[in-house]
């Protein structure tokens, strides 16, 4: 009786038996625990804020082995915890995330200690391009799922039906699950081994949204609605350095126009750390050009 | 009106007619179980000899109306139960029922595809589809990733094939709980009701 249900059904847990492969179980990670992901060989992901403050963390390999691993770098923006094992690993198959179709069938697997997988299944509801996490963090892309999150996926993969990663469950605000996808993994478990971070960019400056006046915008040739007011300069920050200073507006960054506070987070990319960045800038009335070395932030 | 053909759904209308049957065959096992104090919900013919087994908080009486899907009404006795555990034991004076194939937890994987039966609200034996969640070890209960209402509780939940893996019991963090039909047979076994009423 309807073979097509039961090749689809063997097909769904054979997706999540090889994914599964390269699922790791982290007991420490959050209250109940966490999963992670074998990226590479002998080099695990995880979600960051579920080991924060940790050095070392023991983890359960898909063999069921116990093993330590080290904590090589965390990287706030993305969430993303880059893990070196001690020993040599399977890994995961990484999918092309950009070939990734509204619908698709997506898998959540994560691993409960010795206690095997578990998983829960969904569609991929939307896919948006690049996105900013609330920490300021650039995402390659949005992939809006319509899946239950479970105790203890955070840091596992969402993988296809053919149990190929997509990139990294994350928590996400009112019990959503977040992707984050294969390719800006890659990258922070590229700075986080070369580094043993990621950077993230500092100017050191509290600013708030200001509109102009019509007269002031035409005048000025602002292109813009809004400028940002600089109403803090850190001590010894970048922006001191530069010369910024207090009550100066600032209505375009790399020539693109200001529309919000948000718009200052391109210019924190990790690519820009080190280098400088040309403000434009109101003070006193007149328009100034005033380039800005980007800092690095320190985390504390 | 024309009916257009899009080629490209057709693996979807397999599946979506694939759930159809085994629904369909998982319906003539269902029943609904109206006890007196109020409680209503699903079981499961379990044994042919008139065997139904459904949850502890769904039987809360001694005599409870059962409806068979051909509609008949007949008379449920309660012969065992186990509130610890929520499984209970009706018996119905009907023979010759179709009942249960059953398959234990221990040959089921995780990501397998699950089909529940019951009588949410006011559905009438409504269908709804998921996966097995958590399914290692030899624990009693069952995890699936399927969406449940408070009437399912009694009711089946059961494989691609339509085999019964276990009675849907509650739902943890919008996860459906299910009584695995191992720990079925062995309440069954120690009521003395696994042979024959």
């Amino acid at each position: 009786m309807a073979s097509s249900l039961v090749q689809f059904s063997n097909s769904l847990a054979d997706a999540v038996e090889f994914v599964g492969a390269a699922v790791i179980a982290v007991p420490e990670g959050g209250r109940e625990g966490v999963s992670g992901t074998l990226w590479r060989d002998g080099i695990a992901v995880t979600a960051a804020h579920t080991i924060r403050g940790q050095d070392e963390v023991t983890v359960v390999l898909p063999t069921g082995e116990k093993s330590k691993a080290k904590v090589a770098g965390l990287d706030h923006g993305t969430d993303v915890a880059v893990l070196k094992l001690a020993q040599q690993t399977s890994s995961a198959s990484l999918a092309d995330e950009s070939q990734s179709r509204v619908g698709e069938i997506v898998l959540s697997v994560g691993r409960r200690g010795s206690d095997g997988l578990a998983a829960t299944y969904g569609v991929i509801g939307a896919i948006g391009g690049p996105w900013r996490s609330w920490q300021g963090a650039r995402v390659d892309r949005w992939l809006r799922l319509d899946l239950n999150p479970f105790t203890g996926f955070s840091g596992g993969p969402i993988a296809n039906a053919r149990g190929e990663v997509l990139g990294i469950a994350i928590s996400g605000p009112r019990r959503s699950v977040m992707t984050i996808p294969v390719s800006t993994v890659e990258g922070v478990v590229n700075q986080v081994l070369q580094h043993g971070r990621v950077a993230r960019g500092y100017l050191g400056i509290g600013v708030q949204p200001v509109a102009f006046p019509d007269a002031t915008r035409k005048s000025l040739s602002i292109s813009g609605d809004r400028g940002l007011l600089v109403v803090m300069i850190a001590p010894g920050s970048p922006a001191e350095s530069s010369g910024l200073l207090l009550g100066d507006i600032i209505v375009t960054i790399e020539g693109s126009p200001v529309h919000g506070v948000r718009s200052l987070q391109p210019a924190l990319d990790t690519e820009n750390v080190g280098r400088s960045i040309t403000l434009e800038i109101v003070r006193g009335g007149q328009m100034l050009k005033l380039p800005v070395m980007v800092g690095e932030k320190q985390e504390s | 009106m024309s009916t257009a053909v899009n080629p490209s759904t057709t693996a979807g209308i397999i599946i979506g007619n694939a759930v159809g049957a085994v629904a369909e065959w998982l319906r003539q096992i269902t029943v609904r179980v109206s006890g007196s104090h109020n409680a209503k919900g699903s079981g499961v013919i379990w044994r042919a000899e008139g065997l139904i087994v459904t949850n502890a908080h769904v039987a809360d009486s001694e005599s409870h109306e059962i409806e068979l899907t051909d509609g008949r009404r007949v008379q449920g006795w309660l012969v065992a139960r186990d509130r610890k555990r929520d499984i209970a034991a009706l018996a119905v004076s009907s023979i010759g029922l179709p009942a249960a194939s059953l398959r234990s937890r221990r040959t089921l994987r995780t990501g397998e595809m699950v089909i529940a039966i019951g009588n949410p609200w006011d559905g009438v034996r409504a269908v709804s589809t998921g996966i097995v969640h958590h399914a290692v070890g030899n624990a009693s209960l069952l995890i699936a990733d399927i969406r449940l209402a408070p009437g399912n509780s009694g009711g089946p939940l059961a494989d691609a094939e339509g085999n019964v893996i276990g009675i849907n019991s509650m739902v943890v963090d919008g996860l459906g709980c299910a009584i695995t039909s191992d720990a079925v047979e062995s309440f069954l076994t120690q009521a003395h009701l696994a042979e024959a009423v």
